[in-house]
């Protein structure tokens, strides 16, 4: 049976919405509202703004300017370098870091391993200025710094931790290893958590060693887990700022500024919003090819 | 009689509304404390300001000193500037590119704006423009322990009272280092290395970005006579060889651990007589292991064949563009903006910063406010080194000023921190500047030779 304007009643009925249907659609659309105002309007605000030479009162449209500055600017290439490198460094030893602290605590009793997991996520509770004002301390050049009285007590030269080329970009990785593995840690211990008891008997029974059922039982079935550690640890780099803010300012001769760093301070400083878009949106196009890769060459054999 | 009574009440009720119809312009003032009461004092002037103008009302946006440029900048790119704001003169180059800076000259009287000194003047001024009124000249320079220092065969009066030559410096400050003692120690971390070239920089004859000729300054030869002294000091071991964080060079000086320290303000003579004081009394608020300092203020030393100058930095209130500014509010606004850097009002800030007003009618009142039991030479030493002070040279661009601050920022003090580390030779620092300074500004728009 059809109607007039030929479609079925019975397609009709198919698609008439319910009142449940259109209460999951309300609670879907609060969020498509939320994500259509503080995540879509300013991105694409972004790009139509790094088309501009910005003036809150006429701004100019100046094509592909901004980009073309960006790409003759020295301080962006450097600014680059440095960041792959931290994320380089920084991202598969924080993984490695995470996942050997969560294979030692995982023998412990429920009740030890919430203790430990506690301890261990403690610098993820405390405000990011105030962990990096005990890490000055820990740093300071001068003799009565933590560090550098503990190599004058071992007889060794004093450093210039932070006013160093040489030393300034390692201590910033030093600091994001030695203080933000919490959260990894505990996403690691609820994967490790998951794997059945079983795989684990079974290789004890063939003989396998400690390592042996790392490697060829744990590690297999916790690929999701670094797969999306690895993914948004990437991410998470690109954008680091707060480090490098709070302890260098960038310095010195540069060494430690990163793309974060020079976009913050493009916009906020320099009042070159336009420029600071136009690099904005070259870090998210970077981190988007680099996140695709991850999953093309990881995720092939992830099942989740 | 009804039609009377009605007419009456109507007539009351009108006479009631009109009014409260009168609007009421509101100006938006947005500062940091400026002082140490400064926020409750700009509360009371306020307060006094709408009772001679009930037609204004003001609102204080009170920042602290961390967040107020941040704060600043993204309002005012925001489009929501306050009218009035606390800014550095280094400051308005950036406001003024962006469109939201306002020429005051063109809203204020011309017999007003003659109160303010010429010199502080030309510090808040852009191509010929003001942009805001000055709220005092800041002299930035180095201070010492004075007993130490007569003890390295200094004479302190002399060197207060007629400068000295970077050779004296060098050799006091040799006298002066010993086994547990700096003979001089600058704060150098990070950013605070910024203040080490703007302050030597008038010791080798650098006073502004640009030259009065409106050439970049920093790629003269004076700038490598700086690095070369810099690298000279730094290699001498008379100072530390580690970066000074900017809260530790008073401290050195107070615990007998730095002879000369910098930067230093005639303000300090203040925070060390507190110590002083501390320690007197016993009562454990002076700094660990402090002892008893006598403070002098004293000059930059001066590099052979150099002009005596001081390193000065101008505050001051701006008049900034909203989205609700009409050239009605704009005349208000400037009404309060002057209010706030004049007569009590100034001469209050500048006693509290042991510094003299930059307006005629500051400097009337000043004697009201200003603090006794000071060290003479330090005043006469403040004194004499305010008048060393070089104003910008006048027909500086926005844009011009723009390019100088963010050459400091991503060149200049980047590689003068590898210089201070001892990863980079005076030469491959100035050749750095050099040519980054000819890629902005041409080679024609750089100073060569000496200036």
């Amino acid at each position: 049976m059809t109607t007039s304007k030929g479609v079925s009643l019975a397609a009709r009925k198919r698609f008439r919405l319910t009142s449940d249907d259109l209460w999951g659609y309300a609670f879907i659309g609060v969020s498509m509202l939320v994500f259509c105002i503080f995540t879509l309007y300013p991105v694409i605000s972004a790009v139509e703004t790094s088309f501009l030479k910005y003036r809150p009162f006429g701004s100019q449209y100046i094509k592909w300017q901004n980009y073309a500055e960006t790409f003759k600017n020295a301080l962006f290439y450097k600014a680059t370098k440095n960041t792959l490198v931290y994320t380089a460094v920084v991202v598969p030893l924080s993984l490695l870091l995470a996942f050997s602290i969560a294979i030692m605590i995982l023998p412990f009793p429920r009740k030890v391993q919430s203790v430990f997991k506690s301890i261990y996520y403690l610098p993820g509770i405390a405000s990011g200025v105030a962990l990096s004002v005990v890490w000055l301390w820990i740093y300071d050049s001068s003799p009565q710094g933590l560090f550098n009285q503990v190599l004058s007590f071992l007889h060794l030269p004093t450093q210039n931790w932070l006013s160093s080329s040489k030393t300034s970009m390692l201590s910033l990785m030093f600091m994001a290893l030695m203080s933000g593995q919490g959260s990894n840690i505990i996403i690691y211990i609820a994967a490790l958590l998951g794997i059945d008891n079983s795989y684990f008997e079974a290789a004890e029974l063939d003989g396998a060693t400690f390592m042996q059922k790392v490697r060829y039982i744990v590690f297999p079935l916790v690929k999701p887990t670094t797969l999306f550690l690895l993914v948004t640890g990437v991410i998470g780099s690109f954008q680091v700022f707060m480090n490098a803010f709070m302890m260098t300012g960038g310095g010195p001769d540069n060494s430690t500024t990163m793309i974060g760093l020079l976009i913050y301070k493009n916009a906020f400083e320099y009042s070159k919003y336009g420029l600071a878009c136009a690099q904005a949106i070259l870090l998210a196009i970077v981190i988007a090819i680099i996140s695709l890769l991850q999953f093309k060459l990881m995720g092939v054999d992830v099942e989740y | 009689m009804k039609k009377v009574l009605s007419i009456l009440l109507a007539a009351m009720l009108l006479l009631g509304i009109v009014p409260a119809l009168a609007e009421t312009d509101t100006i938006t003032v947005m500062v940091p404390p400026v002082t140490g009461t400064y926020l409750t004092d700009i509360e009371t002037w306020a307060n006094e300001f709408t009772a001679i103008h009930p037609e204004i009302k003001v609102e204080i946006i009170k920042t602290s000193w961390d967040e107020h440029n941040g704060k600043l900048t993204t309002l005012a790119n925001a489009g929501e500037a306050p009218d009035i704001a606390e800014v550095s003169y280094s400051t308005i180059g950036t406001l003024v590119n962006l469109g939201v800076g306002i020429e005051i000259d063109k809203y204020m009287d011309a017999e007003r704006l003659a109160d303010y000194d010429q010199n502080a003047l030309d510090y808040m001024s852009l191509e010929g423009h003001v942009y805001g009124l000055p709220l005092y000249i800041t002299i930035q320079s180095i201070g010492a322990n004075k007993d130490m220092l007569t003890a390295a065969g200094a004479d302190v009066a002399k060197i207060q009272s007629e400068g000295w030559t970077y050779k004296e410096f060098l050799e006091v400050i040799k006298n002066g280092t010993t086994d547990n003692c700096f003979g001089f120690v600058f704060a150098n971390s990070g950013v605070t290395a910024a203040d080490f070239i703007s302050i030597f920089g008038a010791s080798a004859g650098i006073t502004n970005d640009f030259t009065a000729d409106l050439k970049y300054a920093y790629t003269s030869e004076n700038m490598l006579n700086l690095l070369k002294a810099v690298e000279e000091m730094t290699s001498s071991g008379y100072m530390p060889k580690y970066a000074v964080e900017a809260g530790q060079r008073m401290v050195m000086c107070e615990t007998g651990n730095a002879m000369i320290f910098g930067k230093a303000m005639p303000l300090f003579e203040l925070n060390i007589n507190k110590n002083n004081a501390a320690l007197a009394a016993n009562d454990g608020k002076a700094v660990e292991n402090s002892i008893h300092v006598n403070y002098a203020f004293l000059p930059i030393p001066t590099m052979e064949g150099v002009k005596e100058t001081c390193f000065g930095s101008v505050d001051g209130l701006v008049a900034l563009r909203n989205k609700n500014t009409t050239d009605e509010h704009l005349k208000n606004v400037c009404l309060f903006l002057d209010y706030l850097c004049s007569g009590d009002r100034a001469a209050m800030v500048d006693s509290t910063l042991l510094l003299d007003p930059v307006c005629k009618s500051g400097r009337e009142v000043y004697a009201k406010y200003a603090v006794t039991g000071l060290d003479e030479g330090n005043a006469a030493c403040a004194a004499r080194e305010i008048g060393l002070v070089v104003a910008p040279p006048s027909g500086v661009s926005a844009e011009q000023s723009t390019n100088a601050r963010q050459l400091r920022d991503e060149v200049i003090v980047p590689k003068f921190q590898a210089l201070l580390a001892g990863e980079a030779t005076a030469q491959q620092v100035y050749d750095a500047i050099c040519q980054e300074a000819v890629k902005l500004f041409g080679a024609d728009g750089c100073a060569n030779g000496l200036i």
